[in-house]
């Protein structure tokens, strides 16, 4: 394997900027057997050492070279998390080339836009459904594309196209190329500056289109430097390292997943396992059992009411059992969140109780048993999932960032958790809240370059001093954290000139377990009111129970029981708010919302103009 | 992985004859149990180097082997069979044509152990095959009736064939257990007479309240047994979990489909018929030289039958469900006999029990209420053998609604329970 490394004709690498890919190779030469990536396949964890993987990176950059793939130009992903994504993706920044990576839920509409605004010569399709939402269209709606890689070939072998190229063939192109022209990809490794573009992030646009945010090398070292290795995060101090395991689950064309999973590789060398899919990452969690965990809201709710769902379910012996754990639980949670986060003396006696009889066993059937850090961000989260975790042991710290600045903003740190903060902004980078408007802003060399072929859209987001707006309202809490009201054009102003924050209610509805989607509305109305989106397994369930029949969703919700069981949810969480923020009706979503009807975007965030759009008759019915 | 038992990284671990550490800790357990059991050396358990209770255990041990066979053949492969005990019987009379000492009246080579007791299984097995065409004819019932009519075509020959199984009633001896390299030679290694301790067995002294020089023919016997069975079970446990026995699942949960899917059914069937005889002739073998003597009449529908009480109880289709069956078959006669004993003398003498006793037994001939007559069968009531054959119908009928799974379903349901804790899915 480590031939590879030494051929004739290689540069050396030595003075070279230590890029991702760089990085990568250097793992390959310093711990070549070691394991950088499992994948499951038929049931089995499938292995790839560092060298393995540099050697495919190697040999893929070569297959872009051969088809004509040169520094600055664009490539694309269509794929769910796999290795030949983090390869393809990492070939095309050896090469110095330009790489992005589409959502897997991307309609084709979006498919098209998104491909026409990178301007994408090579595209990667994983699979058939991919294809032809890049196939479907015709070729005049894709003028730049002139290769379309596949990794699946079932069902595709019969498509007739030129620009179809299979994934092997693909790397059996490099192969020979690399015979040829040894070397080659090393030499533009060599020409690598920090300030080269290294990558397109789009975002995902909850209003307008999505734009594709340019990210460099020194953007991603910045943010490793930050997000991933700041000192302080850790209980106990031991960083990122090599031993560690990790889950790749969450979409990579993300930034979140692509900096805790991807870069986290490059920098820090934990072992990255592709969960199957987005459907079986709780199975995955159980067998991975990761040791650094990120995960997005909508998951660890998932996780938490699944919890509470089983243990509902549990036999009654289990049921007295985890009854008295949860006690305990909650009573460490809320020990810990007074006290910064850590343990104290009552709390280490509960969960010395608890642990044995409950806490442990409970962690390692969701799978973090053997967890060290998780973290959550990518949108705001309701403060009691995070008590609930961090009862369990789970140390839990939510963290605040965009891709506009590589996710470098605020975190947590060990010991100094303020719940319902996003914490502190990290050491030495620029961090305000504009007095004026409220609006965090930032200004540090993780801060992006601007977006894709936008210069208006850049410059607006930049403040004249130079400061990107993020366009959240934020507020200090005790002079050190960071609180996150809200989206500034989120923020509600009713009737009476109160200002109303709704993602705080949303999550606080949403931490029912029956609550998947809420959005509240009331901006310039008298009350505030919400469309509820119910979960339809656990809501399903509860329905079963009572022995209410129903056929479809919408038959699930127009149930007056089931309406019930919501107003009381909604019920509950009013008593946390004060009378102007009270939720003074809902109405429950008719159908499950989704990407591809334009409801969501694709990370699954509300899209709240075309919400409003969509369901403003129900909306109207709730004011008349 | 460690600490993560659920990452198969390859095919082997996911198969492996002992995926976890659990259960190499389980077996290494019960590998000290035997081997300090017998000798007598483990504190509260001195019982089980009591001979009367060992010359139980060594009934059980050989009845596992043959109940390995039956366990691959219905419980693995899904073929009924109610011939176990004429497979036994060909390969007890292999044995002792072979091994046994010749006669006026019966015929007998006096080969050595090493000659008589593979060729037990070779010819039973022989037999296995030749029957079962048989089994690729018919199935379910009327498969579980063609073997049935192995034993009494086996009791009709073994009656008549005097040369071979000596006459009715009376029998003939079986060769004893030890090792000799040729007939008329002295044996290297006796398994049945009383004797020295082996000198690998020395470092049990080591152990601070153990003293044992002698060992008894019982405990000797039990070695040679326990080695013996360890290696079938092992031998079983690999045809399990690789393609034969996978294609003998297939042919058990659907024949037809079976063939779909490539699995030759006649050579599946055929294959599992010739090793479970094979495991039924090295038992039957065995079982007569640990008796001693066997009448031919011996080989009938009632051990066919606690066979299938074995594999019922125990659990179809598992090993350690072999085991746990075969225990309780071969031990509960002792053990009920004991409790019989037991609640008689409470009846007589008075005691916690003595209500119970005074229902459940029937002392003596003036005592109209009770169901089992102790100590002896007089009158009406059930002796204890027959209270057995009742109990043992009476669990199969349990079994097979309530835990089709036997004894290791039990077994099985209580470890689920915790491995699922906190949960109950």
């Amino acid at each position: 394997m480590t031939t590879t490394l030494e051929q004739k004709g290689s540069p050396d690498l030595r003075d070279a900027f230590p890029s991702v890919v760089w990085r990568i190779r250097d793992w390959a030469q310093r711990t070549p057997d070691r394991v950088a990536m499992r994948d499951k396949d038929f049931g089995i964890w499938q292995e790839r050492t560092s060298a393995m993987l540099w050697d495919e990176v190697l040999t893929a950059a070569h297959g872009l070279l051969s088809l004509g793939i040169r520094p600055k130009d664009v490539t694309s992903i269509h794929s769910e998390d796999r290795p030949e994504w983090v390869i393809f993706d990492f070939a095309t920044i050896a090469i110095n080339a330009i790489c992005t990576g589409l959502y897997p839920t991307n309609p084709t509409a979006e498919t098209q836009y998104l491909l026409n605004d990178a301007g994408s010569r090579v595209h990667l399709a994983e699979d058939q459904e991919q294809l032809d939402k890049v196939l479907g269209p015709g070729r005049v709606a894709f003028p730049t594309i002139e290769r379309i890689i596949y990794v699946e070939p079932r069902g595709v072998r019969s498509i007739e196209d030129d620009r179809l190229m299979f994934w092997d063939d693909f790397m059996e192109l490099g192969r020979e190329h690399k015979d040829q022209n040894p070397g080659a990809v090393e030499r533009l490794m060599l020409e690598v500056e920090p300030d080269d573009v290294m990558t397109l992030i789009y975002t995902s646009g909850t209003t307008g289109p999505p734009k594709g945010a340019m990210l460099t090398h020194r953007n991603v070292e910045v943010a490793v430097a930050h997000v991933l290795n700041d000192p302080g995060r850790f209980a106990g101090g031991k960083g990122e390292n090599p031993a560690d395991e990790k889950l790749t689950y969450l979409p990579l064309c993300h930034v979140a997943e692509r900096l805790f999973s991807s870069w986290s590789f490059a920098y820090n060398g934990p072992v990255l396992n592709f969960a199957e899919s987005i459907e079986t990452v709780q199975v995955n969690l159980r067998e991975v059992q990761p040791t650094i965990f990120f995960a997005v809201p909508r998951i660890w709710e998932r996780i938490h009411a699944g919890v509470i769902i089983r243990l509902q379910d549990a036999t009654r012996f289990k049921r007295m059992i985890s009854g008295f754990g949860l006690k305990l639980a909650g009573y460490i949670g809320a020990q810990r969140v007074a006290n910064s986060g850590d343990f104290t003396f009552g709390s280490r006696v509960a969960y010395a109780i608890g642990n044995p009889l409950f806490f442990r066993s409970l962690r390692e059937r969701i799978g973090l048993r053997h967890c060290r850090y998780a973290s959550s961000g990518a949108a705001p989260i309701a403060p009691e999932v995070l008590e609930f975790f961090m009862g369990l042991g789970i140390p839990v710290y939510e963290l605040y960032g965009m891709t506009e600045n590589t996710a470098v903003a605020t975190t947590n740190l060990d010991g100094r958790v303020k719940l319902g903060t996003v914490g502190e902004p990290y050491a030495g980078i620029g961090f305000r809240i504009d007095e004026g408007t409220g609006e965090v802003q930032t200004k540090h060399d993780a801060v992006f370059q601007g977006y894709w072929k936008k210069p208006e859209a850049t410059a607006a987001t930049f403040t004249e001093d130079g400061w990107l707006k993020t366009g959240d309202v934020g507020v200090w809490v005790d002079g050190t954290h960071v609180k996150i009201v809200d989206r500034i054009k989120d923020i509600i102003i009713t009737s009476g000139g109160k200002n109303i924050s709704p993602s705080e209610i949303e999550n606080t509805l949403k931490t029912s377990p029956f609550i998947k989607e809420a959005m509240v509305i009331g901006d310039g109305r008298k009350f505030l009111s919400a469309l509820i989106g119910i979960e339809y397994d656990v809501v399903g369930d509860w329905a079963l129970r009572r022995q209410i029949s129903y056929t479809t969703y919408r038959d699930l919700t127009e149930k007056s029981e089931v309406i019930e069981l919501i107003q009381g949810v909604v019920t509950k969480a009013n008593g946390k708010f004060a009378h102007v923020e009270q939720v003074g009706r809902f109405k429950l979503i008719p159908k499950e919302l989704d990407h591809e009807d334009g409801e969501l975007t694709a990370t699954m965030k509300l899209k709240r103009s075309a919400m409003e759009e969509m369901f403003g008759e129900l909306v109207e019915s709730m004011y008349s | 992985m460690r600490g993560r038992p659920n990452l198969y990284t390859e095919y082997k671990a996911e198969m492996g004859l002992f995926p976890s550490m659990s259960k190499k800790i389980a077996i290494g357990l019960l590998a000290l149990i035997a081997i300090l059991g017998p000798l007598a050396a483990l504190p509260f358990l001195g019982f089980a180097g009591d001979a009367s209770w060992l010359i139980l255990v060594n009934k059980a041990l050989v009845f596992a082997i043959a109940a390995l066979g039956i366990n691959l053949l219905t419980g693995v492969a899904g073929q009924v069979s109610l011939g176990h005990a004429f497979f036994m019987a060909v390969g007890a009379y292999t044995a002792v044509v072979l091994g046994g000492e010749a006669g006026n009246t019966v015929w007998g080579l006096g080969l050595p152990i090493w000659i008589w007791l593979p060729a037990a299984g070779v010819a039973a097995a022989l037999i296995g095959v030749f029957v079962a065409p048989t089994a690729v004819r018919v199935r379910g019932l009327y498969l579980a009736f063609v073997t049935l009519g192995l034993v009494f075509i086996g009791l009709y020959l073994w009656r008549n064939l005097g040369k071979i199984a000596g006459g009715p009633g009376t029998g003939r001896p079986w060769p004893e257990l030890e090792f000799a390299l040729w007939r008329n030679m002295d044996p290297l290694v006796s398994f049945t007479s009383d004797g020295p301790l082996w000198w690998w067995l020395t470092p049990v002294n080591w152990l601070p309240w153990v003293h044992i020089e002698e060992m008894d023919g019982e405990v000797k016997t039990f070695f040679f047994l326990v080695v013996l069975v360890a290696v079938f079970a092992i031998i079983a446990k690999n045809l399990m979990r690789t393609r034969i026995g996978r294609s003998w699942a297939a042919i058990r949960d659907r024949d037809i489909a079976a063939e779909v899917m490539g699995v030759a059914d006649a050579k599946g069937k055929t294959q599992a018929f010739g090793i479970s005889s094979f495991y039924a002739g090295m038992g039957g073998a065995l079982f007569a030289s640990v008796v001693g003597r066997i009448i031919p009449e011996s080989w009938d529908i009632f051990l066919s039958v606690e066979f299938v009480a074995i594999i019922l109880i125990g659990g179809a289709g598992t090993i350690v469900g072999t085991f746990l069956g075969t225990f309780f078959v071969v031990l509960s006669p002792r053990i009920v006999e004991n409790v019989t004993g037991f609640l008689a003398t409470q009846a007589e003498d008075g005691g916690p029990f003595s209500w119970l006793g005074s229902i459940f037994v029937r002392s003596s001939a003036d005592d109209w209420i009770g169901i089992v007559s102790y100590p002896d069968a007089a009158g009406p009531g059930l002796s204890v053998a027959q209270l057995n054959i009742v109990l043992f119908g009476v669990l199969i009928v349990v079994f097979l609604i309530a835990e089709p799974l036997g004894l290791y379903g039990i077994w099985l349901r209580a470890r689920n329970y915790w491995k699922g804790w906190p949960f109950t899915y």
